[in-house]
């Protein structure tokens, strides 16, 4: 058995010992994280009434779920789920198609190795349109494009380019620079070497940010209806002011169906493009 | 049509690779105006000098008011912004405790029995589906719309997300010290919290900040709905008082770039 500089047997059990004392500062971060979460709750006021009730409305809700709105969910005015649906899928494709048309100079605009110290300024602009919140986005909108499906769509379509556009930088910084040497070499100009040097090299990359993009940008659709942005968000929001469950279940079923497909199609798709 | 061929000094002919590029793109400009079928376009009600009037309206005092009352405002909002930051913090943190045992469930590496990690993944699935909105509603509904609810909600979307992300690292770490423990007779719980959890920490810890700042920024939704924190004055004001609104923009704008120098710095912290 090893020895150690001062002569004692180096056993596994004196290692363990030596091992500062972790358990103190894990009981403390615990206790500190305990005492923030539950001072977090405080001043939440819950009126005994509710809970007295929560049973009953429990088997309301619950018989709610259970009968669905059906005229409702398999209507084919204009008013009904099967149309909602169709234009919520609309507004995130046309929304997410826009905004990676509009990231595609923004990302090359904030890639270091193709911008140098400029890139500072595309990184500036997508920081800002990131945290810009969309809720609040689309509340803007709806002031100057009216309320409807267009303010939804150019809600996702400004919103999403934000994160588009970093990914695609990223996407673009992590490249081969070999190609565009071997270009530049052979004189090419710089639209050849976009062409013919990057492009290839990142196509199939920006592709599968777009899809992923285009999964969350359904359910972001969803959401913004409920400031009467277009799509089932709408009717969401007016369900659940009546605590009208029927109605709501019918939109739920149809969100789960719809999110779900997007969501395998997104990934086979992303599955052959890598 | 005929294609593009060389023919090389050896005498080999190389011909240029059909794309379907073109094609592709077609499909996806017919697809994008096919969209416009369903989203309706009306030209009577786009006003797009409203652009200038509005921004004008957010980021200035109102008339009658000066720059002064403009900045008294921002200092005004600590409680809801307080009250934000404390839903999002305490949702997430119950939300991140829930998922460890989930995404243990989860991961095909650690379990590997199909009939425990597939029905515990459809499971999630499921719940990641659930609009947070549908889940605030079901949840005020027994409890009325107050911060408890916005928590709650809070933590059943970071319990579903942060599962997601953690189970699919799970399945990449190293898996030696794994077996090298269940070998010497360590049961699963214990082999899982000694030789994975130390390797996934970093990156749990780093989906926690990641979510903390999405759970920061969907608060607003939540506020909406009128389930607490600074939604609740957004709500309040839109419409009204625009210079508000504008000054509530440029707090929260303050507060996720505060939130992602942090996380920037713990997680260099961490590597």
């Amino acid at each position: 058995m090893k020895k150690n500089y001062s002569g004692e047997r180096l056993t596994v059990a004196i290692q363990l010992k030596r091992q500062p004392p972790k358990w103190i500062y894990n009981t403390l971060l615990t206790i500190v994280v305990f005492i923030l979460v539950i001072y977090s709750f405080s001043g939440t006021v819950i009126s005994a009434d509710r809970l007295n009730n929560f049973w009953p409305s429990l088997r309301v809700m619950i018989k709610g779920f259970l009968n669905p709105n059906l005229k409702f969910l398999f209507g084919l005015d204009d008013a009904s789920i099967p149309y909602l649906t169709l234009q919520t899928l609309a507004i995130a494709f046309a929304g997410t198609l826009i905004a990676a048309i509009f990231a595609l100079p923004i990302g090359f605009l904030s890639a270091r190795n193709v911008t140098g110290k400029a890139s500072k300024i595309g990184e500036i602009i997508l920081i800002a349109i990131r945290t810009f919140p969309e809720i609040i986005l689309a509340l803007i909108l709806i002031r100057i494009f009216g309320i409807g499906a267009l303010t939804g769509t150019l809600t996702i379509g400004i919103h999403s380019v934000g994160m588009l556009g970093k990914l695609f930088a990223e996407s673009i910084e992590n490249m081969d620079r070999g190609p565009i040497e071997a270009l530049d070499a052979v004189g090419a100009n710089i639209w050849q070497k976009i062409r013919y040097g990057i492009f290839p090299q990142v196509l199939p990359d920006f592709l599968s940010i777009t899809l992923y993009r285009f999964d969350i940008n359904v359910r972001s659709a969803t959401i913004l209806g409920v400031v009467s942005a277009g799509g089932l968000g709408t009717p969401l929001i007016f369900a659940t002011r009546e605590w009208d469950w029927p109605t709501l279940s019918s939109i739920l079923i149809a969100i789960i169906i719809m999110v779900v497909s997007v969501d395998i199609i997104s990934s086979k798709l992303r599955e052959k493009l890598v | 049509m005929a294609r593009e061929s060389f023919v090389l000094t050896n005498g080999k002919v190389v011909i240029k690779p059909r794309t379907k590029i073109w094609l592709y793109t077609a499909i996806v400009l017919v697809l994008f105006f096919a969209c416009f079928l369903v989203i309706p376009i009306d030209f009577r009600t786009i006003r797009l000098a409203q652009v200038s009037v509005i921004l004008e309206k957010l980021f200035t005092p109102a008339p009658g008011k000066t720059w002064g009352d403009y900045f008294a405002y921002m200092l005004k909002l600590d409680q809801p912004i307080m009250e934000t930051i404390r839903m999002s913090f305490a949702g997430t943190t119950i939300g991140a405790a829930l998922c460890l045992p989930f995404a243990f469930l989860c991961s095909r590496n650690i379990v590997k029995s199909k009939w425990i990690y597939q029905p515990t993944r459809v499971f999630m699935n499921f719940l990641r589906t659930l609009p947070t909105l549908v889940v605030v509603v079901v949840v005020a509904f027994f409890f009325g719309f107050n911060v408890f609810t916005a928590i709650i909600a809070i933590s059943i979307f970071t319990w579903s997300i942060m599962t997601k992300m953690l189970y699919e690292t799970i399945e990449t770490v190293d898996m030696g010290p794994f077996e090298a423990l269940e070998a010497c007779g360590g049961n699963k719980t214990k082999a899982f919290s000694y030789a994975v959890f130390p390797q996934v920490m970093p990156i749990y810890l780093s989906y926690f900040i990641y979510t903390f700042e999405i759970n920061v920024r969907s608060s607003v939704v939540l506020g909406y709905v009128g389930a607490g924190g600074i939604g609740v004055v957004i709500n309040e004001n839109i419409g009204i008082y625009y210079d508000r609104v504008g000054a509530i923009i440029i707090v929260l704008f303050v507060l996720v770039i505060a939130i992602q120098l942090f996380s920037s710095w713990v997680r260099s912290k961490l590597q």
